[in-house]
This record gives C-alpha cells, structure tokens and sequence, in this order.
C-alpha cells in the first residue's frame, strides 16, 4: 500500500460505486490521483519572485496563473505564488503575456 | 525603525559596466545618508526580459537588500524614477515574510521532533533513513484524512 495512490482512489471509489448504481454500466477511473499542493508537499515555504524556475511550471502557454483545479496547489500557497508571479512579472523575469 | 526591503533594479543594456557600479553607489550614499545600511547586493548579470520595456530586449538586473526606514525606501524609488538608464526597479517589504518563514521551519521540525520521539525513534533523522521517514509520516496524514471522508 502507497499511501498516495490508495487514498486517492479512495475518494475515486465512492464515484465509481455511485455510477455503477447508475446502471449505464460507465465506470469512472478507479484511481484518480488524489491532486496534491506541490509547495506542501515538498515543503517549501517561501515563494520567491525571483526563483523563475520554480514559478515557471505554473506559468503556461499563454503566461496565465495556472488556475488551482487543475493544479492542485492549496489556497495559502496559490495566494502567494499568485504575489510572487505579478512581481516577477513587474521585473519582466515573467511575461504578461505571450503575443 | 528597521525594516527590511529588497530592491530590484533593471538597468539599460546599453549602460556600461562602470554606470551601473555608478548607480550602485548612488544608491548606497542615499542609504548612507538616511541612516540605513545595505546588507546584500547582488549583481544578476545582463538577461533576457520577458517582454520588451521600450525597444529594450535584454537588461542588468542589480539585487539590493537593503535595512532602514519607509522613508528611504520612498527616497530611493522616487530617485529611481527619475533615471533613465533604470528602466524597471521593485521594493518588496521583506523581514516579515522571512519572521513567517521561520516560524514555520522551526514549527515543522518541531512537530516532527515530537513525533519521531512519540513513535520511539531518536528526535534527529538518522543517517540513511531520510526519505522512509518522510513517507510514513505522509500515511499517517493521509490515513487521518480518508477516514474523515468516508
């Protein structure tokens, strides 16, 4: 049992009982990856505007705030990352946008 | 009054290596003068800008942290704004963050202290164990989360 991946499909689980009452005979997925806050888990505590590689993952494509549904970062450190990006962006080290 | 600040300054590409020292210590007399001190300074060397700041493509950026009063921290961007060859410059408050920052480090290694202690292991990781350590201490979160769950 790895912790991670158990509980994630943990909360899967309850879905997918729930479709098979359903009778469409549709399962979901049984393991979707419970999402988990990267700055949580690696335990790091400041967000810094001036660590561009760090900021950079959740700065896609078109140079938007990854939006926290799809990454699963938690509210205290999308709060923060959200600070740190507008800063950096101030200094050009991240763009407003992409043309 | 002692605070803490960064400064970031971005200077022309165009300017040599001798104006932006220039501007270094133009900066540093105005702190001398308003009774702070510059603890660090930081030259990042010329970069690419992400977007262009009027027809400038690349930049220096200089990283300064700076201890003193709001005052001159007001001085010092009202003198950045001025200067041409700065063409983008930032003050961020720092000591306070950092105060947080803290705090929850130490909080953290406290807490595990605590409970490797608890479990009967010795309060310092040992040697060799680091990730196992980390891993079980994630199950035992996790595992109080799923039985709120369900």
């Amino acid at each position: 049992m790895n912790g991670k991946k158990s509980f994630g499909g943990g909360g899967g689980r309850g879905k997918a009982s729930a479709n098979q009452q359903n009778k469409d005979g549709q399962r979901r997925p049984m393991f979707r990856r419970r999402k988990v806050c990267k700055f949580c888990s690696d335990k790091i505590d400041d967000i810094n505007y001036k660590d561009v590689r760090m900021l950079m993952p959740f700065v896609p494509e078109r140079a938007k705030v990854l939006p926290r549904r799809i990454s699963g970062t938690c509210a205290l450190h999308q709060r923060k990352l959200r600070t740190a990006i507008m800063r950096a962006r101030q200094l050009a080290l991240i763009p407003y946008t992409t043309e | 009054m002692n605070r803490k600040y960064e400064l970031v300054y971005v200077v022309s590409p165009e300017a040599s290596d001798e104006q932006v020292g220039d501007l270094h210590t133009q900066v540093g007399a105005i702190v001398q003068r308003m009774g702070g001190q510059i603890e660090k300074t930081d030259n990042w060397g010329r970069r690419k800008l992400a977007y262009e700041i009027g027809r400038h493509k690349e930049g220096t950026y200089v990283l300064e942290v700076i201890n003193g009063g709001g005052d001159l921290m007001k001085e010092i961007d009202r003198r950045l704004k001025v200067i041409d060859l700065v063409i983008r410059h930032l003050v961020v408050r720092v000591d306070e963050e950092q105060g947080v920052v803290e705090r929850t480090r130490a909080q953290r290694t406290e807490n595990s202290r605590r409970r490797r202690v608890a479990r009967g292991l010795p309060a310092d990781r040992q040697p060799g164990e680091g990730q196992r350590g980390e891993v079980d201490d994630d199950r035992e979160d996790r595992f109080d989360m799923g039985e709120e769950l369900r």
